[in-house]
Formats: structure tokens, C-alpha cells, sequence
């Protein structure tokens, strides 16, 4: 077993294990913690599929920016605790089964997938220049958008959460 | 050359935005400046074009784009485009520099909206004969009918003045609807839009498609300049302000018509009887408007229907293939009528707004730099020599008479007596509101004001042209013929040769018309023959001409009684029959609802729940159906 | 074998795609089975940002089969929407928090029919 593989199969454990966390922990700051271990871990798997800088947004953005955002607002809303009201009685046992088709299907899709042959091997795939190219010229629009689309949250986010109207 | 063209129309469409957004209230003075301004730096555009002799297609870009149907942004300078543009700018500027003097009782709101639509207008009318393709065509026509009714609803505080715009617009848009049709029949027919394209496409010999084609083309065109049946409107136009009339509703909108088909004379070259129903529609209206004209007592509705009158001329000429000397009319039309429009605002606003002729009398006295200006409209109108309205319509029947055919002929004697009216109707004008002693009901006794000078020079700079514009075109032996040879690279060579007989009957048609204007003189002022007794003899005729043939009230039983009508039976069926069901529609709903709003549970969780259930199924139900 | 592989060249081992596949699979349903089941807005919140995680490694993962940089393009604007989502949602949550208190989601159940 090469070093590649070791490094996949570690990563890969160490993704399932946070998520697995994220979903079981009670505590909100150990499920925000165990949010970050995944994506540090998804991290690990970018850069063995070549993904440089996915790789450097994820780490930097994703689980730096945005998980400290999620750490603030349970920092500043203190600790809420699930208490044992149960007013769904059905829920978990009816998302079981949805869960348990939906997942059926997504094996069944992952069984049936035919990979297509891949286009010509890019000397510079996944590197900044290549992101940068794709973003500049065929996706300069989608990209405008989306610019503005964090225009559009920000301006949301503060509106929401200014003080007394 | 190419920027100088489109500066055309940025010039009046920049004093358009200018007013209409950010001056609508600022200073008189500037609002003034930039009215006409704008008009007079087109005019100076289209010399310059017109000194470098540019004739040329200039494509700015690609507008439309869909499939094979491309319309392009392009702007066709020819002689003809620059005629017109010639017309508009110059005409215009003259009349809307004259609204400065005439529009100044307006509040500086109106003031300034009232130059933003004429500026409006002049860009649309610039777009109109300036367009390189029929899509961008249309787009002016509807832009005219567009500031048009906005300008005959400029007192919209005058419930008639909004009656009025809404029925020129509708009038309007029936002609839009042919014209777009007719455009849609060419585009399906011969793919093209571009007129240089459209036109070496169109066929020589006449076939059913360019006869429709250039039928539909016409009821735009009748629309549009006021012919019968579509001229209800224009006559009602007049209660916008004079120099709208002038601008408007005589000089250059109602020819566009004309315009159109001169345009588009390949089309009508091609074909046999569209062409013929241009000269016969425009023979009748002008002999029907002319009779009208004959009764009216509101001196603008008298100048409307003469309008009318001599647009059915244009059109007669154009009609008759003879399209150099319907353009020669039109230009003299302008110049005459806006002439006789501005001339008659000068007496209106002298009166405070008094239109009604009975109300006159005593100007030639009182107001005589008007008067002598209005004179030489009127002589002009009713054909007498040398003011430019006689050659043009001596050209205009002359062709008609050299044609020598049944249809040539009938025309011919059509305009014949139209002349002689127009002599008498032009005469019981001049006679009867400027010469005859002052009417007791006059609502200015003493002495009036003449118009300030900004009114009058405009007037007088009009009446020069009118006076001396004739000898641009004198077809007589030996004579020449400007205007020919300047729509020839256009308009192509004269396909009426005369034949030297026409001129006994122009110089009957001379006679007859001062005649028939020396004639009114008899009626209104020495009293010889009562316009009373002739009543009295002749009461129905009177009252057909006065109730304008019947026209409104033919169509008011026609069209707006029916549907009046259908609208009051679909009025009651729909609060017996339709409410009821509606209700129980509701009701049912209702209960419906409330049976429903149970799974409304409000637990976000049982939404998601849902939510990705019905994603699971429909993935399944996708993925099913691909590999099965 | 359970699924169809397709492998790629990291350094001068074999990798197989379907792996990849098969864990973006298995966090995007733990996400699932998170929203479903916690009653802590937040932490549905952090189910969710799971499940975009999730998609996010499948994009890159064919994009990397496919020699396609438009898979990691894609991945990009996910994130940003992500961004976005998170930004919005935390935004609503804090202002519902400081009007109320409450315990957990199904508190928030005024709405129904």
C-alpha cells in the first residue's frame, strides 16, 4: 500500500468519524469541531485529486471563515440543549426510511455509473492559473453573479440582524 | 459621415431626456434654448450630410438577432431620407421655435414638458423616414402615434383634449397593425428587412402576396395621414396646442403616409391595384375633406380638414406613380400650412384662445404683419400663382392629367374640383375672419396685440419660403425641376411623360380657383349671394357637411354601439352566470383549503422530511425511466 | 467489486474514483439523516454545510476523472452559495434567538394551518 493510499484511506476515516460526529454529538460546539475535522479532511482528498485551490478555499474560507462564524453565533447564543419534548413521535421512524431508500438509491445510482473517457490530460489542471482562466473567461459571468449573489447576504444579514426596528 | 448621421437623432433624443427628466421644472430660459436647440443642431446635421452628398446604408450594430431574421441598427441616408429629414428639422424648427413665444402662458411643469414631447416627436419622425429597415420603421411610426397622443392630450385638464388623444391613438394603432402585418407579409415573403435588400427581392411583375403586402402597408398609411376611412382623428387633434397642429398635425406626421409609400415605390411599382387604391383614396378624401372644409366654423378644424384635403393630393400623386411631385406637395404643404397654423395661433393667442371664426373679423386692420403672413398662406392653399402651393399642385395634376388613362383622368377631375373648392373654402377664411369688419363677439374689442417677435419671425421666414419656394420646381416649358432631380437617385427616372395638353388645364384650374376665392368675397363681405339663403335651400346639404358626412355617427353605429352592446349582455351574463359560479368556485375552495391547511403541521422538520422524500421518489422515478 | 471503477494517476499509485464517489455518498447521507433528526437549528445548519461538502468532493472528484476543470469551477460557486446560506441562515437564527427563547426547532411552529 503506497503513501497516496494510506493518506486516502486515513483521510477518508477521519471525514466519516466527523461526520458521523456532526450528527451525534449533543453539544453544538462539538458538532461545529467535528464539522471541521471533515472538511480538513476533504481538504486532504482535494489535493490528492489535484484540486490545489479548492483545496486552499476550503481550508482557508470554508473551515476557517465560515466554521469561526458558526463558533461566534453559538458563542454569542450560549448553549441550547435538545430537550426531551417529542412532538414529531413519527419522525425519526419515517426518516429511517427515507433515509434508508435514499441512500439504497444512491448505491444503486454509484453501481450504475459508466465513467466517460477523460478529456486530454492539463499540464496546469486544478492549479490557480487554470481556476483563474476558467473564471475570467467562460465563467466570467456565473461569477459576476455570483459576486453579487454575497452582495445580496450580506446585505440580507445585516438587515436581519440590526438591533431594535 | 457615420457618427454625423446617428447625431441626427441623439441631438433631439438628448433634448427629449434632458427636459423631460431633469429640467421638467428647472429654468424657463433654458428649457427655451434646448427646445429648439436640439431641432436646429439636427437641421445643421443634415446639411452637412446633404453638403457632402452622403448616400449610403450606415449599420451601427446588430439589434435583433434570431435565427435568420436579423434586423440591423442601421440608418439609411438617401435623398429621399434627407429630404424628409430636411422637411422635419427645418419645418420643425421653425415651428417649435415659434412654442417658445406661443406656450408662455404655460406653468414651467408644461412649459418644459411640452418641449420634451415635441423634441420626443422630432426623433421619432427622424427615426421614421431615417430607418434602413422596416422593423426599425415601426418603431418610429409607433414612437410618432406615441408623442402625437401625448401632445393632443397636452391639456389633459380638458376632458375633450383626452377624448381626442385616446381616439387619434387608437385610430393610430389600427394603421400600426396593418403596417406591421404588411411588414410581417414581406419579411415571411422575401426574408429580408434591410431596404436596400428588400427591394432588388421584391418581383417586377404584380403577384397576390406584393399586392397584400402593399395593401396592409396602406391602411398604415391611411391611418397615419388621416385618409379615408381611418380620419376621424384629426380633425379632433386640433385641440392640442396650435404649433402641435402645425408641427403635427400638417407638416410632417400626417405625410408619412406619403413618405411611406414613396419609400416603399418598388412595392407599389409592382403592383396594380394597391396602387391604384393609393391615388383613388387620396382623390376622394381630398374632395371629401375638402367639402367639409366648406362648413367648419373653428378656423384650426377648417385647416385640418384642408390638410386632409391636400394630403389626399399626395397621395393622389404618389398613387398615380407620379412620387417626385406628391414629395414637391408635401414640402410645399409644409411649408404653407405650418405657415397658416402659425399665422392663425398668432390670431388665437391675440383672441385668448378663441377659435371660432364667427368671433373674428377686423384683423386684417388689427393685427396686419398676421394678416399679411396668412394671406399668403391662403393663396398658396388655394393654388394661385406664383406661391409655391400652385406648382405643386399644378404638378401634381398636371401628372395626373399626362398619365392618359381612365384612372389618370378620373383623378385628375377629382383634384380639379377639389381646386375650385379649395378656393372657396380658403377664400371664406381669409374673407370672412381676417377682412370683414370686427364680430361683436370678439373677446379682444380694442386693439390687439401682435405677436412678439419670436412668434413672427418663424411666421415670416415661412412666408418667404412660401412665397418664393415655388420656383424650385416650374415644369413649364423650358422651365426645371430641383426637386425631380433631386429624388432621382431614389425615386428613379419620370414615368409620366407629358404631353404639353395638361397646361390648358392648369391654367383652368388657376382660373376657376381665384375665381372661386374672389367668389367667397361675394358671399361674406359685400353680402351679393347670403351663405343664410344658400342654407336655406340647400339645408341638407349643409347638415351632411356639417355632421362631416356622418362619419363619427356611422361609427359610433357601427363599432362602438355593437360593442357597447356585447359589453352590457357580457356584463349581466357575467354577474348571473359567471359570479355565481365564481362563488361556489370560491366556497369550494375554501373548504378545500381547510382540509388541506391540516399538513400544514408548521414543524420545519416534517417540511424537510417531506421534502426530501419527494426527491428520493423523483431521483427513483428519474432513474427508473433512464435505464429502462 | 461493489461499485464501477475508473481509476486515476496519483503519483505512481492507482487510485480508484469510486471511493471518492462512494464517501461524498455516505456524508451526504449522515448530513440527511441530520436534518432530519436534530432539533437544533444550528446544527441543521451544520448538516447542511455536510451535505454541500459532500456534492462538493463528488464535483471534484469527476472532475479530476474527466481532466474537467469545470467540476472544481463548480465546486467554487457551491462553496460560495454555501458562504451565503450560512451567512443568511446564522442571521435569521440570531434574530429569531434574541426575539425568543427557545428550545429547540419545533418550537418555531406558528405557522401551521
Amino acid at each position: 500500500m503506497g503513501a497516496a493510499t494510506l493518506v486516502f484511506w486515513i483521510a477518508t476515516l477521519v471525514a466519516l468519524a466527523g461526520g458521523l460526529g456532526v450528527v451525534l454529538f449533543k453539544e453544538p460546539i462539538r458538532n461545529v469541531l467535528s464539522l471541521v475535522l471533515v472538511m480538513l479532511s476533504l481538504a486532504v482528498l482535494f489535493l490528492l485529486l489535484s484540486a490545489q485551490f479548492v483545496f486552499a478555499v476550503q481550508v482557508i474560507v470554508y473551515a476557517g471563515a465560515v466554521m469561526v462564524l458558526f463558533l461566534f453565533v453559538i458563542t454569542l447564543l450560549g448553549p441550547v440543549r435538545e430537550q426531551g419534548t417529542v412532538r414529531l413521535p413519527w419522525q425519526i421512524f419515517i426518516s429511517a426510511v427515507v433515509i434508508a431508500a435514499f441512500a439504497g438509491f444512491l448505491v444503486a445510482m454509484l453501481r450504475g455509473v459508466s465513467y466517460r473517457t477523460p478529456d486530454a490530460a492539463d499540464p496546469i489542471f486544478g492549479s490557480v492559473q487554470s481556476i483563474g482562466v476558467g473564471l475570467f473567461t467562460d465563467y466570467l459571468f456565473p461569477f459576476e453573479l455570483t459576486s453579487i449573489l454575497l452582495l445580496v447576504a450580506a446585505v440580507g444579514a445585516i438587515y436581519l440582524s440590526r438591533g431594535a426596528r | 459621415m457615420q457618427a454625423l448621421a446617428l447625431a441626427i437623432l441623439l441631438f433631439p433624443a438628448a433634448g427629449g431626456i434632458f427636459l423631460g427628466v431633469f429640467n421638467w421644472r428647472g429654468s424657463r430660459l433654458l428649457t427655451a434654448m434646448v427646445g429648439p436647440g436640439v431641432i436646429w443642431a439636427a437641421f445643421v446635421c443634415v446639411l452637412i450630410l446633404l453638403g457632402n452628398n452622403v448616400d449610403q446604408d450606415f449599420t451601427y450594430w446588430t439589434w435583433i438577432r434570431a435565427g435568420s431574421f436579423e434586423v440591423p441598427f442601421d440608418i439609411l441616408i438617401d435623398h429621399l431620407s434627407l429630404f424628409m429629414c430636411l422637411v422635419i428639422t427645418g419645418v420643425g424648427g421653425l415651428i417649435v421655435t415659434y412654442a417658445v413665444g406661443y406656450m408662455e402662458h404655460e406653468t414651467d411643469g408644461s412649459y418644459a414638458r411640452f418641449f420634451c414631447y415635441m423634441d420626443v416627436f422630432v426623433l421619432a419622425m427622424l427615426i421614421l423616414v431615417l430607418a434602413g429597415n422596416t422593423v426599425f420603421l415601426i418603431v418610429g411610426w409607433a414612437g410618432v402615434g406615441l408623442s402625437s397622443y401625448l401632445l393632443i392630450g397636452f391639456y389633459y385638464w380638458r376632458r375633450s383634449a383626452v377624448i381626442a388623444a385616446r381616439k387619434a391613438f387608437v385610430m393610430n394603432v389600427i394603421g400600426d397593425i396593418g403596417m406591421i402585418l404588411g411588414a410581417f407579409v414581406l419579411f415571411v415573403s422575401y426574408h429580408q428587412v434591410v431596404y436596400l435588400k428588400l427591394f432588388p427581392a421584391l418581383p417586377h411583375t404584380p403577384d397576390a402576396t406584393t399586392e397584400l403586402a402593399a395593401f396592409l402597408l396602406l391602411v398604415g398609411g391611411i391611418a397615419k395621414s388621416a385618409q379615408l376611412p381611418l380620419h376621424t382623428w384629426l380633425p379632433d387633434a386640433m385641440e392640442g396646442p396650435t404649433p402641435v397642429s402645425a408641427l403635427i398635425h400638417a407638416a410632417t406626421m400626417v405625410t408619412a403616409g406619403v413618405y411611406l409609400v414613396a419609400r416603399f415605390h418598388p412595392l407599389y411599382d409592382a403592383t396594380i391595384y394597391a396602387h391604384a387604391a393609393v391615388a383613388i383614396i387620396g382623390a376622394v378624401t381630398a374632395l371629401f375633406a375638402a367639402s367639409i372644409a366648406l362648413v367648419q366654423t373653428d378656423i384650426k378644424r377648417v385647416l385640418a380638414y384642408s390638410t386632409m384635403s391636400q394630403i389626399g393630393y399626395m397621395f393622389l400623386a404618389v398613387g398615380i406613380g407620379a412620387y417626385s411631385a406628391g414629395l414637391f406637395h408635401l414640402l410645399s404643404h409644409a411649408f404653407f400650412k405650418a405657415l397658416l397654423f402659425m399665422a392663425a395661433g398668432n390670431v388665437i393667442h391675440a383672441l385668448h384662445d378663441d377659435q371660432d371664426m364667427r368671433h373674428y373679423g377686423g384683423l386684417w386692420h388689427d393685427m396686419r404683419r398676421s394678416s399679411v403672413t396668412f394671406l399668403a398662406g391662403s393663396l398658396s392653399l388655394a393654388g394661385i400663382i406664383p406661391f409655391v402651393g400652385f406648382f405643386s399642385k399644378e404638378n401634381v395634376l398636371g401628372e395626373a392629367f399626362s398619365r392618359g388613362d381612365g384612372l389618370g383622368y378620373a383623378v385628375w377631375f377629382i383634384g380639379f374640383v377639389t381646386a375650385v373648392l379649395t378656393g372657396f373654402y380658403t377664400g371664406r377664411m381669409w374673407w370672412f375672419a381676417f377682412w370683414r369688419p370686427a364680430s361683436e363677439e370678439r373677446p379682444v374689442a380694442g386693439h390687439l396685440h401682435e405677436a412678439p417677435l419670436v412668434m413672427l419671425v418663424p411666421v415670416a421666414v415661412l412666408a418667404v419660403l412660401t412665397t418664393v419656394g415655388g420656383f424650385l420646381q416650374i415644369k413649364a416649358i423650358g422651365g426645371w425641376a430641383l426637386v425631380d432631380d433631386f429624388l432621382k437617385p431614389v425615386l428613379g427616372e419620370e414615368r409620366i411623360r407629358t404631353n404639353g395638353l395638361e397646361y390648358l388645364a392648369t391654367v383652368l384650374t388657376l382660373v376657376l380657383a381665384a375665381l372661386a376665392f374672389a367668389a367667397a368675397y361675394n358671399f361674406w363681405i359685400r353680402g351679393t349671394w347670403s351663405p343664410a339663403g344658400w342654407r336655406a335651400r340647400y339645408g341638407w346639404g349643409a347638415r351632411v357637411l356639417e355632421r362631416k358626412y356622418y362619419f363619427d355617427e356611422l361609427y359610433d353605429w357601427a363599432f362602438v354601439r355593437p360593442l357597447d352592446r356585447l359589453a352590457g349582455f357580457t356584463d349581466r351574463e357575467d354577474r348571473s352566470l359567471i359570479d355565481t359560479g365564481a362563488v361556489d368556485v370560491g366556497a369550494y375552495t375554501e373548504r378545500g383549503a381547510g382540509a388541506l391547511s391540516l399538513t400544514q403541521t408548521g414543524f420545519l422538520r416534517s417540511y424537510v422530511l417531506v421534502f426530501v422524500a419527494g426527491v428520493v421518489i423523483a431521483a427513483v422515478l428519474v432513474l427508473w425511466r433512464a435505464s429502462s | 467489486m461493489l461499485l464501477a471503477a475508473s481509476s486515476i494517476q496519483v503519483g505512481s499509485e492507482q487510485l480508484d474514483v469510486s471511493w471518492f464517489l462512494l464517501l461524498g455518498a455516505a456524508l451526504f447521507v449522515l448530513g440527511a439523516i441530520g436534518v432530519l433528526i436534530r432539533r437544533n437549528p444550528l446544527v441543521m445548519l451544520i448538516c447542511i454545510e455536510l451535505m454541500l461538502n459532500a456534492v462538493n468532493l463528488t464535483l471534484v472528484a469527476f472532475s479530476r476523472q474527466l481532466n474537467n476543470r469545470e467540476g472544481q469551477l463548480f465546486a467554487l460557486m457551491t462553496m460560495t452559495v454555501a458562504a451565503a446560506e450560512a451567512v443568511v441562515g446564522l442571521a435569521i437564527l440570531v434574530d429569531i434567538f434574541r426575539v425568543r427563547d427557545l428550545e429547540d426547532v419545533d418550537d418555531l411552529s406558528e405557522l401551521k394551518g
